[in-house]
C-alpha cells in the first residue's frame, strides 16, 4: 500500500507535467494542424531561464515562474514570426521538419549557454524535500506542489479559452478557420498566439519540473514525447483528453518501473503509445468520426 | 440484367445518425452516359464515394458488371473496371502532366521493383509504351501540348480535363465525373458534349456525372437521376424529368420553373 | 546537353571517388567512407519520405539494427563479415517491415509518433539488453580481412562502400523513374486519387518501408566497420536529424539530392566536430533555413539555374502556390 501510493502520486505529479506538455502542444496542433517537435526543447530552455533567474540572479521562485512563462511565449512568438510564417504555404512534412530543426537549435544554445558546467544543474527545492507521512501515505511536498502548480495553471488555462475573447477568438479559429476569417479574425495572428501559448505553457511547466528534476540540454525530448504520446492519447484535440493522457502516462511509467524493473520506466510509456496505436490508430480518446477523406 | 454496367441495390449511408444516402436504387446500361443532379446536400457526391468505396455502404449492394464490388478497397474496385474524378483537381502537383498520364496506366502496367531497378528490356519496352499511351491519350483530350507541363501550371479548367484522360488512360469500364464541367472555359465548355460523347462511342465507356450545367445534363445524357434529401425522387429520360413536378419542386424551384415554363 | 548537367557531375563524382584513396590521408579517406554511408542513408529516407511522403522518425532506428546485427552475429556466432552483412541487412530490412504493419494504417503525425516511440525502444533495447546487445557500453566489432586482395582494411572497406552506394544509387534511380516511383509519389500527393487509379497503397508503403529498412541496414553494416564499434548512442534522435537534413538539404523527392546531401551535410558535420553545441545549431538552423526558403533544396537551386539537372518526378518548374487543389496549413484533403 505504502509503495503503491508512493508510485501513484509521483506518477500524478509527472504525468501533470506531461499533460501540461500536451497542453501545449495540443493548443498548437489544435488551430495549425502541425505538432510542434521543439515543444520539450522549449520546456528545457524555459527551465534553464528559470534557473538563471532564480539560482544565477537569485531572485525568488516566483519571479523565476513569470521569467520562464514569458520567455517562453516570446520564444514561441519569434519562432512563429521567423519561421513558421514564412512557412504557412507547405506542407506538414515540411512543417514538421521545420520544428525538428528549431528543436536542436534551441538545444545547440542551451548546450553553448548552459552545458559544460557538470551539464547537469540543479534547481533548489522550494519546500521541504523530506517526505512526509499522511496516516499510512507517503508524501513527498515538492511533487504535492508541483501538483498543485500544475492543476491551476490547467484551470487557468481552461478559464482563458472560456472566458476570454483572445481564448474565444482561438477557439473559433480552431472550429473554422474560413468562417473566422470571414469575421475579420486574422487566422495569421491566432497562429501566432497559439505558439505563444504552447510555448508559455511549455515554460510554466518547466519551472514546475525543474525542482524535482535536473536541468540538462538533452533533457527536453523525453518530456516531448511523453507529452506528445499523451496528447495523441487523448484524440491530439482535446484539452481535457491531454489531461487524462498526461495523467496516465505518468503513472503507467511510474507503476511500471516500481513494480517491473526501474529500466521499464523510460520504455513502459513507447511501449503503451505503439500499442495503442496499432488497436486505436486515432487515440484512445478520440470519438469515432468519419474519415475525412 | 447482365447489360447493367453499373447496379446500386438499396443503398443507405449514415454519418451521425444522418441519413445522408435512403435505399437508393441506380441502374446503368453499358453505354450510357448517366447525369445526377440535385440539390447541394441531396447525396450525390457521397454516392460516387460509395460506388467507388471510399465509403461503405451501410445497408444495399453495388454491382460492377455483374458482380458485387461492395466491402472492396477503392484501389480494387478501381482495377475492376471503374474511374473516377473529383470535384476539385486531383493532379498530383510533383509530376508533369505526362507523369500524371502515366500514374493512371499504373493498374495496366505489371514491372516490379526488379524489372524497373535493372532496367530489364520488358519493363523499358513497358515504359515506351506507357509514354506512347499517355500522349495518345492526351490528345484524345486535346491537351498533348501541354505534355511537359507541371499540372499546377494548367488552369483549373485544363487540370480537370488532363483528369479525365488520366481516369481513361487505364481503359475503365465505367468512369463516374464528378461535375466535370466546373472550371472550363466558354471554348471548352462548348465542345464537351462532344467530348463525353467520344468517350462512350471511341472508348465504349459508361459514364456517370454529377453536373450543375443543366444544359449540358440535358443535351449529353441518355437519362437523368434525381436525388434529393438521399433518396431517389425521379428517374427517367431527360425531358421526362424535367416535366416532373416532383423534381421542379424539389430541385429547379420557383424560379427556374418560371424559366423553364417560359422556354 | 550542356556539360555542367546532373549526369556529368554525377559521374565526376563518382571517378573522384574512385580515386580518392590514392591522394587522401587516414582521416580523410574516414570522411570519403562516412559520406558513402550517408548516401545510402539518405537515398532509402528520401524514398520513403521524399518519395513517399512518409513521415517516419525510425531510420535511425533501422540503421542501428543494421550495425548491431551484422556486428552481433559475427561477435557470438562468429559468422564471417561476408555472411553476417547481408543478412544483418535483411534483419534491419525485415524489422523496418514488420513495424511498417501497424503503421501503414496510421498516418501523419500519428505514423510520427509511432515509429518515434519504435526508436526510443530500439535504443531502451540496445543499451539494457545487456546479454545480447553488451549495454550502454557498446562493444568492439571484429574488423574484416580483405585477405587475397592486396588492400588494406580501411581501402578495402572504402571500395566495397563505394560498389554498394553506386549500385544502390543506380537502382533507386530506375526504380523511381518507373511505376514505382510514380505510385509512391501520387501517394504523397494524394492519396485518395491514388487509390482511385487502382494504386494499392498499403503495398506501396510496405514496399517504401522495406527500401528504407534495406538501405539502412547496408549502411549500417558498413558503419560498424568503418569504427569498428557498436554503441546505442550513435543511433539516437540527433542522428535522425542529420539523415532528415541530408534529404532536405540535398532535395526532398530527388535521389540526385540525397547523393548532394549526403556529401554536404557530412562535410559540415566534420568541420564542426568538436562542438556539438554549434552543431546542433547549424543542424537546425540549416534544417529551417531549407525548409523555409530552399524547399527543392540543392537540387532544387540547381535545377532553376543550370539545363540538364531534371530528374523524373523532379523536375525544374516551380511548384505553383495559389492554386485551389493545394492543402492548406491545418486543412485536410477534403472531398466533398
Amino acid at each position: 500500500m505504502l509503495l503503491f501510493s508512493y508510485l501513484l502520486l509521483g506518477g500524478i505529479t509527472t504525468g501533470a507535467l506531461y499533460a501540461l506538455v500536451a497542453i501545449g502542444l495540443v493548443v498548437v496542433n489544435k488551430s495549425t494542424g502541425i505538432i510542434n517537435f521543439a515543444q520539450g526543447e522549449l520546456f528545457m530552455f524555459c527551465g534553464f531561464l528559470a534557473w538563471m533567474t532564480h539560482v544565477q540572479f537569485g531572485l525568488a521562485y516566483p519571479l523565476a515562474f513569470i521569467a520562464a512563462t514569458v520567455g517562453g511565449f516570446l520564444l514561441g512568438i519569434v519562432t512563429d514570426r521567423l519561421a513558421f510564417r514564412a512557412l504557412a504555404k507547405t506542407d506538414i512534412v515540411g512543417l514538421v521538419l521545420a520544428t525538428v530543426g528549431l528543436a536542436f537549435v534551441l538545444r545547440g544554445t542551451a548546450r553553448m549557454i548552459w552545458g559544460g558546467k557538470g551539464d547537469y544543474l540543479s534547481f533548489p527545492p522550494i519546500t521541504s524535500p523530506e517526505p512526509v507521512m499522511i496516516g499510512d501515505i507517503m508524501v513527498v511536498p515538492q511533487q504535492m506542489a508541483a501538483l498543485a502548480g500544475a492543476i491551476a495553471i490547467m484551470l487557468v488555462f481552461a478559464a482563458f479559452f472560456r472566458f476570454t475573447r483572445i481564448g474565444k477568438i482561438m477557439r473559433a479559429t480552431a472550429d473554422n478557420a474560413k468562417a473566422a476569417t470571414l469575421v475579420g479574425i486574422s487566422i495569421q495572428n491566432v497562429y501566432t498566439l497559439a505558439f505563444g501559448a504552447g510555448a508559455a505553457i511549455a515554460g510554466a511547466a518547466a519551472v514546475l519540473a525543474a525542482p524535482l528534476t535536473l536541468l540538462y540540454p538533452d533533457m527536453g525530448f523525453s518530456f516531448f514525447i511523453k507529452g506528445f504520446a499523451a496528447a495523441v492519447l487523448g484524440g491530439l484535440t482535446s484539452l481535457s483528453g491531454a489531461v487524462v493522457g498526461g495523467l496516465l502516462v505518468g503513472v503507467i511509467e511510474s507503476m511500471a518501473g516500481g513494480y517491473i524493473d526501474s529500466s521499464m520506466m523510460e520504455v513502459a510509456p513507447f511501449l503503451l503509445i505503439m500499442l495503442v496505436l496499432i488497436i486505436c490508430p486515432t487515440g484512445l480518446l478520440s470519438l469515432h468520426k468519419t474519415r475525412d477523406v | 440484367m447482365t447489360d447493367l454496367a453499373l447496379a446500386v441495390r438499396g443503398v443507405s449511408v449514415q454519418f451521425g445518425g444522418v441519413h445522408v444516402l435512403d435505399s437508393v436504387d441506380l441502374s446503368v446500361r453499358s453505354g450510357e452516359i448517366r447525369g445526377l443532379i440535385g440539390p447541394n446536400g441531396a447525396g450525390k457526391t457521397t454516392l460516387l464515394n460509395v460506388v467507388s468505396g471510399i465509403h461503405a455502404p451501410g445497408r444495399g449492394d453495388i454491382l460492377l458488371d455483374g458482380t458485387s464490388i461492395r466491402g472492396h478497397k477503392p484501389s480494387e474496385i478501381a482495377r475492376r473496371g471503374l474511374g473516377r474524378t473529383f470535384q476539385t483537381s486531383r493532379l498530383f502537383r510533383g509530376m508533369t502532366v505526362l507523369e500524371n498520364m502515366m500514374t493512371g496506366l499504373h493498374r495496366r502496367t505489371d514491372s516490379n521493383i526488379f524489372s524497373a531497378g535493372f532496367r530489364s528490356r520488358r519493363a523499358m519496352a513497358e515504359e515506351r509504351e506507357a509514354e506512347h499511351a499517355a500522349r495518345k491519350s492526351l490528345d484524345f483530350v486535346g491537351m498533348a501540348q501541354f505534355a511537359d507541363r507541371r499540372g499546377t501550371e494548367l488552369s483549373f479548367g485544363q487540370q480537370r480535363v488532363v483528369e479525365i484522360a488520366r481516369t481513361l488512360i487505364s481503359e475503365p469500364k465505367v468512369v463516374l465525373l464528378d461535375e466535370p464541367a466546373v472550371g472550363l472555359s466558354m471554348n471548352r465548355l462548348a465542345e464537351f458534349d462532344l467530348l463525353l460523347r467520344r468517350i462512350r462511342d471511341e472508348k465504349g465507356v459508361t459514364l456517370i456525372l454529377i453536373e450543375h450545367v443543366i444544359r449540358l445534363v440535358m443535351e449529353v445524357c441518355d437519362k437523368v437521376t434525381v436525388l434529393s434529401s438521399g433518396r431517389v425522387i425521379a428517374d427517367g429520360d431527360p425531358n421526362q424529368v424535367r416535366n416532373d413536378p416532383q423534381v421542379i419542386e424539389a430541385y429547379l424551384g420557383k424560379e427556374l420553373r418560371a424559366r423553364y415554363s417560359a422556354s | 546537353m550542356p556539360m555542367f548537367c546532373r549526369r556529368n557531375v554525377l559521374s565526376g563524382l563518382f571517378i573522384l571517388a574512385l580515386g580518392v584513396p590514392a591522394f587522401s590521408n587516414a582521416y580523410q579517406l574516414f570522411v570519403a567512407n562516412l559520406i558513402l554511408i550517408y548516401v545510402l542513408l539518405a537515398i532509402g529516407l528520401n524514398v520513403l519520405v521524399g518519395y513517399a511522403g512518409q513521415l517516419a522518425f525510425a531510420n535511425a532506428a533501422m540503421f542501428g539494427i543494421g550495425a548491431y546485427a551484422t556486428a552481433l552475429l559475427q561477435v557470438h556466432l562468429s559468422w564471417p563479415f561476408y555472411f553476417a552483412f547481408p543478412a544483418g541487412t535483411l534483419i534491419a530490412m525485415a524489422v523496418g517491415l514488420l513495424i511498417s504493419l501497424p503503421a501503414l494504417r496510421l498516418s501523419g503525425l500519428y505514423l510520427a509518433l509511432s515509429t518515434l516511440a519504435f526508436a526510443q525502444f530500439t535504443q531502451w533495447v540496445f543499451s539494457h539488453w545487456d546479454n545480447l546487445t553488451f549495454g550502454a557500453g557498446g562493444f568492439k566489432s571484429p574488423p574484416i580481412s580483405f585477405a587475397p586482395l592486396p588492400v588494406s582494411k580501411p581501402v578495402g572497406l572504402y571500395y566495397l562502400s563505394l560498389i554498394v552506394a553506386t549500385c544502390v544509387t543506380l537502382f533507386a534511380q530506375n526504380v523511381v523513374a518507373s511505376r514505382i516511383g510514380r505510385a509512391f509519389v501520387s501517394i504523397r500527393d494524394g492519396d485518395v486519387a491514388a487509390q482511385s487509379l487502382g494504386i494499392d497503397l498499403l503495398g506501396h508503403k510496405a514496399l517504401a518501408f522495406g527500401i528504407s529498412g534495406f538501405t539502412a541496414g547496408l549502411a549500417g553494416g558498413l558503419y560498424s566497420q568503418l569504427l569498428n564499434f557498436v554503441s546505442p548512442e550513435g543511433f539516437d534522435l540527433f542522428q535522425m536529424v542529420i539523415q532528415k537534413a541530408t534529404i532536405v538539404v540535398g532535395g526532398l523527392g530527388s535521389i540526385t539530392g540525397s547523393v548532394l546531401g549526403a556529401g554536404a551535410i557530412i562535410i559540415i558535420l566534420e568541420l564542426l566536430r568538436e562542438a556539438k553545441g554549434a552543431q546542433e545549431i547549424v543542424f537546425g538552423g540549416v534544417l529551417i533555413l531549407f525548409v523555409t526558403f530552399f524547399r527543392r533544396g540543392i537540387v532544387g537551386s540547381l535545377q532553376q539555374h543550370f539545363r540538364g539537372w531534371d530528374e523524373p518526378l523532379h523536375s525544374a518548374r516551380p511548384i505553383g502556390s495559389a492554386l485551389p487543389s493545394q492543402v492548406r496549413l491545418g486543412e485536410k484533403e477534403s472531398l466533398s
